[in-house]
């Protein structure tokens, strides 16, 4: 029987763990969005104003009502964005539950005071951590492309 | 090829990858408990007030539980970047060991 020679063994192992390794880069989670981030600042931004106002009691009715129309705008503009990647399905989902938060203040016709709006800041919170996570494993992906490159 | 030290650099890069996520979840969580804190403070404060009634304050205290939801999808999103940069950052310091073995940047 005629065995195969070994540095041929040798060569077809290399080929075989290079084609593995070239091939298998982990991707749990989407890509980090600036502009969905952005929108998020944004977002945030109105709601603390928001809340502040009506903290003061300086947030007129006819405001409010502009403030959680503009504010539902603004997710469904993320949850548009977020549907556009793929393995980002956290994301959309915190999106859908920050649409909620909005909606369930607006049919309440309530002030977005401090004490009504905790769950609505902390979801805001966590999808900023998400888009933390996700700026530093993109920033962190980017850096290993790069020292493998040079 | 030494496998025992190849071991210890893909370890210690993997660790070494995830320690960042690992800081910005404690000071996720940090900010969050601190945030939770002050709302409930204001629940009681504007119930004292009578800002708010019985009824806004049951509402308040309904919406903090379903923004838990999201906090565990946070910390989901986080532990799976995490595990993505460690993996990574392991099959990196191994593809450079290849690399290096072989002579060649094959990988």
């Amino acid at each position: 029987m005629n065995l195969p020679n070994p540095r041929w063994l040798r060569g077809l192992a290399i080929l075989l763990l290079s084609l593995s390794l070239a091939g298998c880069a982990a991707t749990f989670i989407a890509a980090y969005d600036e502009a969905t981030d952005r929108l998020l600042t944004e977002l945030t931004q109105r709601t603390e104003t928001a809340v502040a106002k009506a903290d003061s009691g300086q947030l007129p009715e006819a405001e409010r009502e502009k403030f959680y129309a503009e504010a539902e705008g603004t997710v469904k503009t993320m949850e548009m964005r977020a549907g556009l990647y793929a393995k980002n399905e956290k994301e959309i989902a915190a999106l859908a539950e920050l649409g909620q938060r909005y909606r369930a203040l607006r049919d309440r016709h309530a002030a977005p005071r401090t004490s009504l709006t905790t769950g609505l800041r902390a979801t805001l919170l966590d999808l900023h951590q998400i888009e933390v996570a996700k700026k530093r494993s993109t920033a962190f992906s980017s850096g290993l492309k790069k020292s493998t490159t040079q | 090829m030494d496998t025992a030290t190849l071991l210890t650099d893909m370890l210690t890069a993997a660790t070494s990858a995830a320690k960042g996520h690992a800081t910005d979840l404690k000071n996720f969580i940090e900010a969050r408990a601190r945030l939770i804190a002050e709302g409930v403070t204001a629940i009681a404060a504007d119930l004292l007030s009578g800002a708010i009634t019985a009824d806004d304050a049951r509402f308040a205290f309904s919406e903090i539980r379903e923004a838990e939801k999201t906090a565990i999808l946070a910390v989901e999103a986080t532990g799976q970047a995490a595990a993505q940069d460690a993996i990574n950052a392991a099959l990196a310091v191994a593809s450079a060991a290849v690399n290096k073995a072989v002579g060649l940047a094959i990988l």
